[in-house]
């Protein structure tokens, strides 16, 4: 195995961030299932000012939200740009740059909250290198445009048009996230703009982008049509950054833009059902046969679908004064998270064949840790739901009845009904930690110790693309 | 072949040699052999969706143009050289329109395209909005709070150590809280009591904490804040023992402020 610490292409690039992926998602497991435990039991475990939940929570945040998807987000860039364009990357050197300063500045980020925990943020970015974060995302944002704009082939394909707009997208949210905070409802305007453009835009459009080169090119199918694609596309570029506002339904944000918030997102059935049909309908072609590959697509699928479901079943008006300021947006937020791990696995399984010429043998390993990680995953984010649904009705009860919960003198009523759940999502934690060990294990064990086979070289992956 | 050239140029009205090249523009766009074209084009099974799937509306658009080429003959004999010519020139015109629409699909429209959905959203979902909101609150009459030192650092404390990320501080149905409420009496309030409002309620809500039991009491709030099993064991709260004398002192001046800022 070699790897090249400076690469002179997209492959060798590959190489070495397909290298490191399951490393960094392990680390966001780890810094996640901590945070589950403090969470559960902060007043039995040993705390200081690292280790407790409130610091947690924003260290997790800023690990899986920033640091992961900033990652994945350069990984996918790297490899399928060039694959859905049909040319190898122009000015790689400069494009190597800032795809390294990128993943660089958010890893300084992660570093940083221990040294000046105060500066960081509540949902991850310390403000001292916000601004360098918005100087670097722009230049790669701009060097993507430059792509598109020598693209060779004659149309453009879906998995490079879902890339763009996240990459469009995470510029808007750090933009969003250097607001100034002048009256109180900024903070819910900050926030759930921030939330529905950097997490639900951004880890959809990323998952999109893979999941359309995994059911076309890894599955070995032929896409049933790019009009659905494009539909999905425009609807959920059109849609997606205004569902999060009525995650705060009943605070000081004005009551029309929680309205269109809510109508907004009912229609997020519009591009799921164009979704759902391309995919049922391409892999109906599929040649590829393996069953962990298809199983582990397939999950990511359910994951990224039952997402947009409560996205939709929380707009509808029964239940959206219920899950407001809930742990049921908790649920959507890692739902979209999830969903983009989960794919991000057949892809790194499919990649390493092709990167590092070393095949990858689907075992009894592989075929337990898929079925593992997909039912983690879809329990986690149903006790999370349930979480929401609970404490809302508590809260809501409670304060009819007279008793209000919310103050904290009927709390425990509360807390009886949520603690459980709690205590059950702490193990599953667990379980996605030690699926994320499995993960990191089969790729290394591939890549180290895999039988040799026929890689691909750089005009393969610029030059062929069967989406 | 030649028999069903000419059964297809019969069917559709055009000369044999327009059909042969309109075949073989057809076949090479969408992968197939020109003998599969001109049999769908005769009234064979349809062409199989093998080339890619933006190719496929092409596919389905020719049999809307042999409606038209179908519907000359009901014209006058006079008119009929006229329009036996007309469908011929909207074949040619249908291939070359197929081919440019594989050719040309515009990086710079699409780019243009999401650009302006990015800028229609940050205006019309968060700049907009977001001013109007302060517009409103400066115009209101009564649009200051008057907070210490003490209960600001005290806030920043409570923002440094997440306590939002469990307790908000804003209770919903209540009018002070609704809509422009509580924001027309915090226009100054410092950038960290406006964060300090929480976005996700797992615990209970801070917004009267200083107006209840057992949360007003000073010594109460030492015990719990520092070591919490102590006061509730059965609830896990976060213990802040490691917290300066300082700190301490600033983050109970701050929980016994709340509900008289906001009242």
């Amino acid at each position: 195995m070699k790897i090249k610490l400076i690469p002179n292409n997209e492959q060798d690039l590959s190489k070495v961030f397909i290298f490191l992926l399951p490393l960094v998602v392990l680390l966001s497991a780890s810094i996640n299932f901590l945070k589950d435990a403090f969470r559960s039991f902060s007043n039995v475990l040993p705390g200081n000012q690292v280790l407790n939940y409130g610091f947690l929570d924003k260290l997790s945040n800023q690990i899986s939200f920033n640091f992961l998807f900033s990652f994945i987000l350069v990984v996918t860039v790297v490899y399928l740009l060039s694959k859905s364009l049909g040319r190898s990357i122009i000015i790689f050197p400069l494009f190597f740059l800032t795809g390294l300063g990128l993943i660089g500045i958010e890893f300084i980020d992660v570093v940083l909250a221990f040294i000046s925990p105060e500066q960081l943020l509540d949902l991850g970015n310390t403000s001292v290198l916000l601004l360098i974060k918005i100087l670097l995302v722009g230049a790669f944002l701009g060097l993507i445009l430059l792509n598109f704009l020598a693209k060779k082939e004659p149309s453009i394909f879906l998995s490079s048009q879902f890339l763009l707009g996240a990459v469009v997208f995470y510029l808007i949210s750090l933009l969003i996230y250097r607001s100034e905070y002048t009256v109180m409802s900024d903070n819910f305007f900050i926030n759930s703009m921030y939330l529905s453009t950097h997490i639900y835009v951004g880890c959809s459009f990323v998952f999109l982008s893979i999941f359309y080169f995994l059911i076309t090119k890894g599955m070995q199918a032929t896409l049933f049509s790019k009009t659905l694609g494009t539909i999905s596309f425009w609807g959920y570029l059109f849609l997606l950054p205004w569902t999060g506002f009525k995650y705060f339904y009943g605070t000081t944000l004005p009551d029309w833009i929680e309205n269109v918030s809510i109508y907004l997102s009912l229609s997020l059935i519009i591009p799921l059902l164009a979704l759902i049909v391309n995919y049922s309908k391409t892999i109906a072609t599929k040649e590829n046969k393996e069953p962990v590959f298809s199983v582990l697509i397939s999950f990511a699928f359910v994951v990224f679908g039952l997402t947009n479901v409560l996205q939709i079943i929380s707009s509808i008006s029964n239940v959206t004064p219920i899950v407001s300021l809930t742990n049921f947006e908790y649920s959507v937020r890692y739902g979209y998270m999830y969903s983009l791990i989960l794919i991000l696995i057949p892809f790194v399984y499919h990649l390493v064949p092709k990167i590092y010429g070393r095949e990858f043998i689907y075992g009894r390993l592989e075929t337990f840790n898929a079925y593992l990680l997909g039912t983690s995953v879809v329990a986690t984010l149903s006790l999370n739901t349930l979480i929401g649904i609970n404490s809302g009705f508590s809260w809501n009860a409670g304060a009819n009845a007279g008793n209000p919960t919310i103050y904290g003198e009927g709390f425990l009523i509360t807390w009886s009904l949520i603690s459980t759940p709690y205590t059950f999502i702490l193990f599953l934690s667990l379980l996605f930690l030690l699926s994320t060990f499995l993960f990191t294990l089969s790729t290394l064990k591939a890549i180290i110790g895999g039988s040799v086979t026929e890689s691909e070289t750089v005009s393969e992956i610029s030059g062929d693309n069967d989406e | 072949m030649s028999e069903l050239l000419a059964k297809v140029a019969e069917i559709l009205g055009a000369p044999e040699t327009l059909v042969q090249r309109s075949a073989e523009a057809r076949a090479e766009a969408s992968g197939n052999t020109v003998e599969e074209v001109l049999q769908s084009w005769a009234g064979g099974e349809a062409i199989a969706a093998s080339a890619p799937a933006a190719e496929t509306s092409v596919v389905e658009e020719a049999p809307v143009e042999e409606v038209v080429v179908e519907e000359a003959p009901v014209e006058e004999v006079k008119e009929e050289v006229v329009v036996e010519e007309a469908p011929v020139e909207t074949m040619e015109k249908v291939i070359e329109e197929e081919s440019v629409e594989l050719k040309k699909e515009s990086s710079l429209i699409f780019i243009a395209g999401v650009l302006g959905v990015a800028m229609f959203t940050y205006f019309f979902a968060f700049a907009i909005p977001k001013n109007q909101s302060a517009d409103l609150v400066a115009e209101s009459l009564n649009n200051e709070i008057a907070v210490s030192q003490e209960v600001l650092k005290g806030a920043q404390v409570y923002n440094d150590l997440n306590c939002q990320s469990c307790h908000t501080q804003n209770v919903r149905l209540l009018i002070p809280d609704s809509q422009n409420g509580k924001i027309l009496k915090n226009k100054f309030a410092d950038e960290v009591i406006i964060k300090n409002t929480g976005l996700l309620r797992l615990g209970p809500d801070l917004s009267t904490s200083a107006t209840r039991e057992p949360t007003n009491n000073e010594k109460w709030l030492t015990r719990y804040l520092t070591d919490s099993a102590s006061v509730r064991d059965t609830i896990p709260h976060p213990n802040y023992d490691f917290l300066s004398t300082s700190d301490l002192d600033y983050l109970l001046t701050y929980l016994l402020s709340l509900g008289e800022v906001n009242e």
